[in-house]
């Protein structure tokens, strides 16, 4: 057991110097990283949802969607007033000094952890009593409403969309910006692959897995599957909302559908970058996002034009020969490496007994 | 789980050499050819105005390469676009905007289309101080915000139809008029909105509906059901190509009168020949038409311009495609004054254009628009069963007269 641990150590550590020294060996590429980043966040904490629960949700680009609207407004509205800055486009008017960008970016992404979190706890205690078709229509519903409804807001500039606070002047340095955004990104991955590690080695995993086997079995061992099902979501918004303030700070533009809840988009992308990888593991996300980002960099350019085709395509070929997603194949092919021990006796005697 | 662990570090290393031997970073200027970026919404819900304005600047390329291309300390330089697909979404325009300058080392920036995208792309090409010559961005907040390194060949968003209330002012006798709006809730549509609002403040109209429309529009029966009940004198719709389709389809459906109609994107969505007598009288705000007098030495007049398009890519050019070809003239003319292909003298260059093409004169102001221009309109006319864009105002290149009111649907064959 020592040993595992410390094998696991040494990867980590590797993990982590590598993610650290991304930003200056591919210093042209590191938008892409931080993309990358909170992609994998957004498969991790789907995967919490869809794979762990079982309650497959197209809401979680809710929480995303609030935690960037909820980031830049603060990081305005600490300042200077809302309205005028999204009435004017912001920028000339009213422009934030290095202290007031980093102290608005901080307490603005404090807010949008928090906020939706507990969003999802209050929308969590209405919806999630539905089950399977049900649940996953109804969170679908809550993103495009959503969006139509900040469409319509004026405050947070409504259709003309909302301008985050550029990067501070007096930082010279042209790539300063893309590194702090990378680094915030990388924290926030780190971050969450700890909360979600933690969570696979505690019994609180054991109890959504129940729950996504059979609920009402685990209702009548007494568990209390609600509160557990409404921690489950609030779990997902923390970190859903953190990396929609990130995103949102990284574009500069936020477009309520098409940026903020781009549930055709990034709600989409998070299911399917959780069940490319496999949904229910550890790691399946972590290599569903990046197989799939690196899928998307790599070849949509090369087909312009029919890249959505190849999606497509890409979608059905996952669905059809890797239903349990590439960790799924993985188990399926090399047990023993699993961990999984199959008792080669037993397992000719059951056939036999056929 | 170790294994696997294993699995994925060995998959991360083999993309890490992967990308250390592809970090190779293009030139600016490649050999003899000038290389200019653009993302720009081949598929999504502008693809049909993206692949105008990708036309418009294809059309422009060819013809300054086959006529000699750009002079730059004696030396003949080609134009060169390296294209990518923003799919009509900000967000992966601001990405791919950053992509093209860092990684494949684009020094110059032909705008994407729609307000929303340039919005996105603005403040990257800002930051590395690239610059940009954009056709197809006209929100009026994109010219407010101090930004250096933007140049629009267009009239700003809030100038489309502010000239149609003037116009309906007129008609009624110098008194303020009912107006009934509907647009798109997105940044360029509702730019033209402001653009209503001062003008309605202006000349003492009043707004008697103010609706909001949907993204990915296709119907607005909510609308025109109100006009119906309420008869304004004036019905203001913008929301792009999808916008001036679905008004024209439901209104000759519901058969909604209304004395004066005026809309943006007629001809981007080719009103008149999808929609032939139905959409007839419609007034619509353009930045350009074939009609007019403009002319340049690479592509004549508009009209003659228009010809070449249509031979070209098989349909008569929306102003969308006129203005992305303006667009590379520009960059052109920027380059040979500039004699330099450093980006700052280009962009200095830029600040003093002072020119006339086939699709209007261009100089641009403060904020980076171009104030040379006047916004068209024309209205669309019918003999028989062909339809056509008439211009209307301003009255200097008016070939037909304004035709108010509309008549109502009972009356019209």
């Amino acid at each position: 057991m020592e040993k595992v641990k410390q094998k696991d150590l040494i990867l980590y550590s590797c993990l982590i110097i590598l993610g650290l020294a991304a930003p200056y060996l591919f210093s042209a590429f590191k938008v892409q990283l931080t993309y990358l980043c909170v992609l994998i966040v957004l498969a991790m904490t789907w995967n919490l949802q869809g794979g762990e629960m079982g309650y497959n949700t197209f809401g979680n680009i809710l929480f995303y969607g609030l935690g960037m609207y909820l980031t830049a407004s603060v990081q305005v509205g600490m300042f200077f007033p809302l309205a005028e800055w999204t009435e004017s486009g912001g920028e000339k008017t009213f422009v934030h000094t290095t202290a007031q960008y980093f102290q608005g970016i901080g307490v603005g992404l404090l807010v949008s952890a928090i906020v939706p979190a507990v969003i999802a706890g209050a929308i969590g205690y209405a919806i999630l009593g539905l089950r399977g078709h049900y649940f996953a229509i109804c969170t679908l519903g809550l993103g495009i409403a959503a969006g139509e409804i900040a469409g319509g807001i004026e405050i947070i500039g409504a259709g003309q969309g909302f301008t985050t606070p550029p990067f501070p002047a007096e930082i010279v340095d042209t790539e300063a910006r893309g590194k702090f955004f990378y680094f915030l990104s990388f924290a926030l991955l780190v971050g969450t692959f700890i909360f979600v590690k933690y969570i696979y080695g505690s019994r609180f995993r054991l109890i959504l897995n129940a729950i996504r086997d059979n609920e009402d079995k685990a209702e009548a061992m007494g568990i209390q599957t609600m509160k557990y099902k409404i921690v489950g979501w609030m779990c997902s918004a923390f970190f859903c909302g953190l990396a929609g303030g990130i995103m949102g700070g990284l574009i500069g533009y936020i477009d309520s559908t098409d940026v903020a809840f781009d549930g055709r988009e990034m709600g989409v992308f998070m299911v399917l970058m959780a069940i490319l990888g496999g949904k229910g593991t550890l790691w399946g996300p972590v290599i569903g996002a990046t197989l799939f980002h690196f899928f998307k960099e790599g070849l949509w350019t090369l087909i312009l034009g029919w890249q959505y085709v190849a999606l497509g395509v890409l979608i059905v070929v996952i669905v059809v020969y890797f239903p349990e997603g590439l960790m799924g194949w993985l188990r399926e092919k090399y047990p023993e490496r699993f961990g999984e021990v199959i008792d080669e006796k037993d397992r000719k005697a059951q056939v036999e007994l056929k | 789980m170790n294994k696997i662990a294993k699995l994925f570090v060995t998959f991360i290393s083999a993309i890490t050499l992967a990308l250390v031997s592809f970090t190779s970073s293009f030139a600016k200027v490649d050999g003899e050819y000038i290389v200019l970026g653009s993302a720009i919404s081949l598929t999504g819900k502008y693809s049909s105005n993206g692949v105008h304005t990708q036309n418009g600047y294809n059309m422009a390329v060819d013809r300054i390469n086959k006529m000699g291309g750009v002079e730059v300390q004696g030396k003949k330089y080609k134009f060169e676009i390296i294209y990518y697909d923003d799919e009509s979404n900000p967000k992966r325009a601001a990405q791919l905007a950053e992509r093209l300058i860092k990684q494949d080392g684009v020094h110059y920036m032909l705008g994407p289309y729609s307000s929303g995208l340039t919005k996105a792309i603005a403040p990257v090409t800002e930051k590395y101080k690239i610059p940009m010559v954009e056709a197809n961005g006209a929100s009026r907040s994109l010219f407010t915000k101090g930004y250096k390194y933007l140049f629009a060949v267009l009239s700003p968003a809030n100038q489309y139809l502010e000239v149609a209330i003037d116009l309906a002012v007129e008609k009624n006798g110098g008194k303020g008029v009912k107006i009934a709006q509907a647009f798109e809730q997105d940044a360029f549509s509702q730019d033209v909105r402001l653009g209503i609002l001062d003008a309605a403040k202006r000349t003492g109209s009043e707004i008697i509906i103010d609706d909001k429309l949907p993204k990915e529009l296709n119907d607005m029966a909510a609308t025109l059901a109100k006009v119906k009940a309420v008869k304004p004198d004036v019905l203001v719709v913008s929301g792009h190509t999808k916008g001036a389709l679905t008004a024209i389809r439901q209104i000759s459906e519901m058969k909604v009168d209304v004395p004066m109609l005026a809309m943006t994107h007629c001809d981007a969505a080719k009103l008149s020949k999808q929609h032939g007598k139905k959409s007839e009288f419609a007034l619509c705000a353009s930045q350009w038409h074939k009609n007019l007098s403009y002319k340049d030495k690479f592509f004549g007049s508009g009209k003659k311009y228009a010809k070449d398009f249509q031979k070209e890519f098989g349909y008569d050019p929306p102003y969308q495609s006129a203005e992305s070809s303006a667009a590379l003239l520009v960059f052109k003319d920027a380059f040979e004054r500039a004699n330099s292909f450093d980006r700052d003298a280009v962009r200095d260059a830029l600040v003093d254009t002072e020119m006339q093409t086939f699709y209007g004169n261009i100089k641009f102001g403060p904020g980076g628009q171009n104030v040379a221009k006047p916004m068209i309109l024309f209205q669309v006319r019918c003999k028989g069963d062909d339809c056509e864009n008439r211009v209307v105002a301003p009255t200097k290149w008016a070939s037909d007269k304004f035709y108010h009111p509309i008549p109502k649907w009972s009356e019209r064959s």
